[in-house]
């Protein structure tokens, strides 16, 4: 509850960019921004569900670029030491086709994360950030 | 306002709406408390430092060169003990130690005399730090917060080695003020209602629950839908312990500063829901000098941040000087 307004923060509204190398398609990436008010380390995120016009996208198709790095989804409980600023976007990379230039899609996002500093009586706050944006192709 | 007793102070937290958005960048922060007259600024590195945990040297010396452009002193480099940041297990010993040194070295580089710290650090870590803290010349300091109390066994160790002489100038406790709050505040209300609890309703819970009485008590004396149940747990769980505001003389002779808690200030510039009257009271009536740096939390319930601090600095202002 308490990190609820944050939320809307979690799809940054900027354009979906399709990946090229040179003149092959790749796949396109949109970006992200951690819903709280500091940043976390990535081992923090207990899972992360993408979803494009109601399309749950499978994690082996998922790239997650922060820090200079590109991670996957199941490396996150051993990034302890990968800290995630809280002013810094995460790319979140589908590898595949592109999508058309000017189009409109539903980026849905669900973030579940952990709160590592809340353990007063032993037991850690877990939050489901949960976004949704239509976001336009560049 | 210099020579004052109470000085003004401020977490840049309570900024927080602004600087997530990108509405405010770090120095947008400090022209805004200092024009809002702010003497004094807690810096959440967790929050404000790019790079963390491990800063550049150029933005420690930008840094610096803002706080004496805007005319503010660094109060704290405010640090947590983020316990859980491994799946698997809890931090060990070695890494909180770790983790705190690592802090109180950048806090030092970026000209803070003070790191605050929280309970989770353990006594045991606590009396371990206190080499560094003489090598430094720093002080280690930990927030006591709500649920907290100075009753709680664990803060009974804390403040034990706080009250011995060798610790003195380097431990020490921040009470924050939610530890004082005894009742829901208007933003909290507001949202109990819009969740659909009946106004007359939560007139008649809160009521009871100033009044002293339990929870079983309260929901044996009505008839509630079950959000109504769930508001009645929420507001004994949140403030049935709060601490007595009288405690505050005992832990304010290791107190280098307070936090100034707050949610929601009222247009008169009072909190219905904190002691500051009669905290302010005890406060001047010590040998405390030092900042009460406000903590503004209702930024998570989406009003106007900015009306809320000014408030604050007007209602410890009035309280200083009456």
């Amino acid at each position: 509850m308490a990190f609820e307004l944050f939320n809307r923060l979690l799809v940054c509204d900027k354009e979906i960019t399709n990946m090229k190398a040179e003149d092959a398609a790749v796949g396109y990436e949109f970006y992200v921004q951690y819903p709280s008010y500091r940043g976390t380390y990535l081992s923090c995120i207990e899972k992360l569900e993408i979803q494009i016009d109601g399309q749950i996208i499978d994690t082996s198709r998922i790239g997650f670029y922060v820090n200079g790095k590109e991670v996957l989804v199941e490396e996150f409980p051993d990034l302890f030491r990968e800290y995630w600023f809280i002013l810094d976007y995460a790319s979140v990379r589908i590898y595949g086709d592109g999508l058309k230039a000017g189009s409109k899609h539903g980026v849905h996002v669900l973030l579940r994360h952990r709160i590592p500093y809340t353990g007063y009586f032993g037991n850690y706050m877990i939050e489901d950030a949960v976004c949704e944006k239509e976001l336009t192709v560049k | 306002m210099s020579d004052k007793k109470i000085k003004l102070g401020i977490t840049l937290f309570s900024l927080t709406p602004y600087y997530v958005t990108k509405e405010w960048d770090l120095e947008r922060c400090l022209k805004e408390v200092h024009e809002m007259g702010y003497q004094g600024i807690e810096l959440v590195a967790a929050q404000m430092v790019p790079d963390y945990p491990n800063p550049s040297d150029q933005w420690l010396e930008n840094f610096k060169a803002l706080l004496k452009k805007y005319e503010l002193n660094l109060i704290t480099w405010s640090a947590y003990i983020d316990m859980g940041i491994r799946t698997d297990r809890d931090l060990t010993e070695k890494e909180i130690i770790q983790y705190t040194r690592n802090d109180m070295i950048y806090a030092k580089k970026a000209g803070a005399r003070m790191v605050r710290t929280q309970h989770g650090i353990t006594p045991e870590v606590y009396r371990k730090m206190l080499p560094l803290c003489k090598v430094l010349d720093m002080k280690l300091v930990i927030e006591m917060h709500s649920p907290h109390h100075p009753q709680v066994p664990v803060w009974k160790e804390y403040l034990k080695i706080m009250a011995d002489p060798e610790t003195e100038d380097y431990f020490g406790v921040v009470p924050d003020f939610s530890i004082f709050q005894h009742t829901p505040h208007k933003l909290a209300i507001d949202a109990f209602l819009k969740g659909g609890c009946r106004k007359e309703v939560l007139d008649t819970i809160i009521a009871m629950h100033d009044a002293g009485l339990g929870e079983e008590e309260m929901i044996s004396g009505g008839d509630y839908t079950d959000y109504e149940k769930e508001v009645i747990a929420d507001i004994k769980h949140r403030f049935s312990a709060p601490a007595k505001v009288e405690e505050l003389a005992k832990l304010l002779p290791c107190t280098p500063y307070i936090h100034g808690k707050f949610h929601y200030i009222t247009k008169d510039c009072k909190d219905p829901t904190i002691p500051y009257e009669r905290a302010i009271e005890i406060i001047k009536k010590s040998d405390f000098h030092g900042y009460i740096a406000c903590e503004y939390e209702g930024h998570r319930f989406d009003i106007d941040a900015k009306e809320q601090l000014s408030r604050f600095v007007s209602m410890i202002n009035r309280l200083s000087e009456e």
